[in-house]
């Protein structure tokens, strides 16, 4: 019963979502503001019409009620209540359903938020947003329902997938859709400027913390799962240049171009076209992402073979955003043009577009490795796959180059540097990374790549610290404070630079941890009966036997291992292969014991063998680092969000005005 | 901005584009994996034996047999119209068993024998590579009822 309140909820947000796309536009050309109005109240009701459809499916799957088909393939009774809940974004139908919901939760807040102080914008953003939602209600509706009931009523669900039931796989995709659906924010203010013809900076001001926080969920999302394949899928990696894990990479790429391009248009109103075509490739590719991840249209770990009709209809969907989104661009670009030139190439403004630069080639790169094997089939009939080692080689050179210019954007000036400003800024930076990179050979760290990579990042660590140290130094001298209060003056008096720096430091923490953790890595696989030893580098594992251990919803073979440094005992490692008894789906438990920042990774991939079982080991050196990493780039973009308004209030604050005032006003370039 | 400026800005995009470029497609070409069925395979002309490609097709019931004390195991790959034998020397992944859908990467030789070292990870136990079942492959479909019951 409560089902199809929630299915016919959904069916009335879809009908509603078709009036917020034509009110605006009706509001538009009447210049009757009422029509407006009614698109952002039906925003709102949608927005508790489709919390109503999550609601029925969310008691669905806590009273067990197996007729609903979905819920009957995404849980079973015996699950705990935090995976039934996890249920409902552990499939296709879901997802989507969560997504639309996401959608409208923020198209909702920008609405009411932004109502005052952004009028002329409101109406071309409640229909562009009210579009998408139109578009995933559509395809949740007639194509992929999660309300289809299921007859005759099996006794008990089918369970969640085991390798879903797991904390970080719980919020990695709802992490990623705050993050995709957060750029639409962004994206519909970008369409509401283009078409409006209101081209200034306003749209990048007020867009920024939106930006911002879809860019921290994204990232997240994307470190969550690599987080989760770690030690859930017992491969002991966290990124293998899946075509799933590239989809959410692309929006990631082209997002942090973005995020960088806008201060360039802030401080010197350059890149304006750039910038909106930056943001509008970004929620492109984030449709794109969503799109891929569970349509079926790529063979990965992450899909499914699903009905081609859903392929057809989010390639339809996807064309017409493309279209709408680019075609307005172009239309409307020759308005655009820079009053401003670049001065130098040696300047902040050429750093910024060289950053532009690697993160829009290394998209590119991405996208034609992920795409390419799509295209070749449909021209060919011939299948292919693209392997990691293509996006190595390309990657290490880009990722490394992006680093290098984070330790120079931000300090070399904008306009022009002269001779004087270089070496004033760079030259101890760039002889003590030197120095450092002497040290580390000394020291036996003979590879290349981690040579170079290692310079790289103390260069850019010495220009943050020397810059930092400046500034600092300036406040306690000025202010007579003690050097504590000293750099907390200076952190907060331009909080949103030094909450970049923060997630530029993070960057170079992971960084320092990816280097560590693959080029030093130590792997080996071996069949081992008890009483058998294997050697990884100092440790010693000695394997003693397997015994059976049982879990809620599963039964175990755990072996046990005893870990030896040298002669000394550290720990006893217990790695074990489950199976999940409703499903009978093996699934292998990595057992991670933690030395200095790094991990001892020892799997049992096989226990099927008569008398022994196949072990894996993996020294991971510092790999703890990729992740403290992550967590400073988070926090880094935390403190941006939340900095407080004070350089704002030298402006004068925005004029509060209803669309009913902003919708008489002429457009200010609009006939020009 | 004088001309020298511009020229320099461009010819620096061009230089970066290119440099990537180059490694892009330098790696590209080395790096792709073709995709073939079982029927495909045994119908492959020498100039494949020995390449990296990756063959999709359903574990055969009763081949699977593990070499005791190695890693090894060797078992069949069908299309239904071609069976191949494959050697295999690794770890195979947790949803690897008779009668189920998988995909392998390695090569195959003059002795029409497939080697290999990978077999991929599916996520669903009801997976069905997204390319076999273009190639016409039916699966035998699990009625789901039967399989809660």
């Amino acid at each position: 019963m409560f089902i199809e309140i929630g299915h016919f909820a959904v069916i009335t947000a879809l009908v509603l979502s078709l009036v917020g796309i034509v009110t605006p536009i009706l509001g538009l050309n009447t210049k009757n503001p009422a029509w407006v109005r009614i698109a952002r109240q039906a925003i709102t009701v949608n927005f508790f019409l489709i919390s109503t459809g999550i609601a029925s499916l969310i008691y669905a799957y806590l009273t067990h009620d197996y007729s609903v088909m979905y819920v009957a393939s995404t849980s079973n009774s015996k699950l705990p209540v935090f995976y039934k809940v996890a249920g409902l974004w552990g499939g296709h139908e879901g997802s989507l359903l969560l997504w639309v919901w996401i959608l409208t939760t923020f198209c909702m807040i920008a609405a009411w938020l932004h109502w005052k102080t952004q009028p002329a914008v409101m109406p071309y953003l409640l229909a562009v947003e009210s579009l998408v939602v139109f578009g995933f209600l559509s395809l949740i509706v007639f194509l992929s329902s999660p309300f289809e009931r299921l007859y005759p009523v099996p006794v008990d669900g089918k369970d969640l997938n085991p390798l879903l039931q797991d904390p970080a796989m719980v919020v990695h995709p709802p992490m990623l859709y705050f993050g995709y659906v957060g750029f639409s924010i962004p994206f519909a203010f970008a369409m509401a400027a283009l078409l409006s013809g209101r081209l200034g900076e306003e749209w990048i001001k007020a867009t920024q913390r939106w930006t911002l926080f879809a860019w921290m969920c994204l990232t997240t999302g994307i470190l969550m799962g690599g987080y989760w394949a770690y030690y859930e899928l017992g491969w002991g990696g966290y990124w293998g240049w899946d075509p799933v894990e590239n989809a959410s990479f692309m929006p990631w790429l082209v997002g942090t171009a973005f995020l960088h391009s806008v201060m360039v248009q802030e401080k010197r109103k350059m890149f304006k076209v750039w910038n909106l075509f930056l943001i509008i490739l970004t929620f492109s590719l984030s449709l794109i992402g969503t799109f891929l991840v569970r349509s079926g249209v790529l063979s990965s770990v992450h899909t499914f073979a699903t009905d081609p009709g859903r392929g057809l209809y989010i390639l339809i969907f996807l064309t017409i955003i493309l279209t709408l989104g680019f075609g307005t661009l172009i239309l409307r670009s020759g308005k655009l043009k820079s009053q401003i030139e670049m001065d130098s190439i040696v300047s902040k403004e050429s750093i910024f577009l060289f950053n532009n630069l690697f993160f829009l080639v290394a998209a590119a790169t991405v996208f034609l490795g992920t795409l390419y094997p799509l295209l070749v089939e449909t021209l060919e009939f011939q299948k292919v796959s693209v392997g990691p080692p293509y996006y190595n080689a390309v990657f290490m050179p880009v990722a490394m180059g992006l680093i290098l210019l984070m330790g120079i954007g931000p300090y070399i000036p904008w306009r022009k540097a002269s001779l004087e400003n270089l070496k004033r800024i760079f030259l101890v930076p760039t002889l003590t990374a030197l120095g450092v990179g002497i040290l580390f050979a000394l020291l036996g760290i003979r590879n290349a790549y981690a040579l170079v990579g290692l310079v790289v990042v103390f260069f850019v660590l010495f220009a943050i610290l020397l810059d930092f140290g400046k500034v600092s130094a300036l406040f306690i001298r000025r202010d007579g404070v003690n050097v504590l209060s000293g750099i907390y003056r200076a952190f907060t008096h331009n909080q949103r630079r030094y909450a970049g720096i923060i997630t530029h430091l993070g960057v170079l923490v992971m960084t320092v941890g990816i280097i560590a953790s693959t080029i030093y890595q130590i792997e080996r696989v071996v069949f081992m009966k008890p009483g058998d030893e294997l050697q990884l580098k100092a440790y010693t594992f000695k394997f003693l036997g397997t015994h059976e251990v049982q879990g809620p919803n599963w039964v175990a073979q755990e072996g046990i291992f005893n870990v030896y440094q040298g002669e000394r005992f550290i720990t006893q490692m217990r790695p074990q292969k489950r199976i999940y008894t409703v499903s009978q789906t093996p699934t292998t438990e990595s057992a991670i014991y933690t030395v200095n920042m790094g991990h001892i990774f020892l799997t049992m991939p096989e226990t099927s063998h008569e008398g022994g079982v196949t072990v894996r080991g993996l020294i991971n050196p510092l790999v703890l680092w990729v992740w403290y990493g992550g967590a400073i780039m988070g926090l880094g973009v935390f403190l941006n969000i939340f900095r407080p308004r004070r350089r704002e209030a030298f402006v004068p604050a925005p004029v509060s005005i209803e669309p009913d005032v902003a919708l008489n006003m002429p457009g200010p370039r609009r006939s020009g | 901005m004088t001309r020298g400026k511009k020229i320099g800005i461009i010819f620096s995009i061009a230089l970066i584009i290119s440099g990537i470029g180059y490694l892009a497609l330098g790696n590209f070409g080395k790096n792709l994996v073709y995709f073939f069925t079982p029927s495909e395979v045994v119908a492959l002309s020498p100039d494949y034996y020995g390449k990296k490609v990756r063959v999709g097709g359903m574990v055969v019931k009763g081949s699977l047999k593990v070499i005791p004390s190695s890693l090894k195991l060797t078992f069949e790959l069908t299309d239904g119209r071609a069976t191949i034998p494959v050697a295999f020397e690794g770890v195979p992944p947790d949803l690897f068993k008779e009668g189920q859908g998988a995909v392998v990467e390695g090569y195959w030789d003059e002795q029409k024998q497939f080697h290999s070292s990978l077999i991929m990870a599916k996520h669903s136990e009801d997976y069905m590579p997204i390319e076999l079942q273009k190639a016409g492959v039916q699966l035998p479909k699990k009625d789901l009822l039967k399989t809660l019951q």
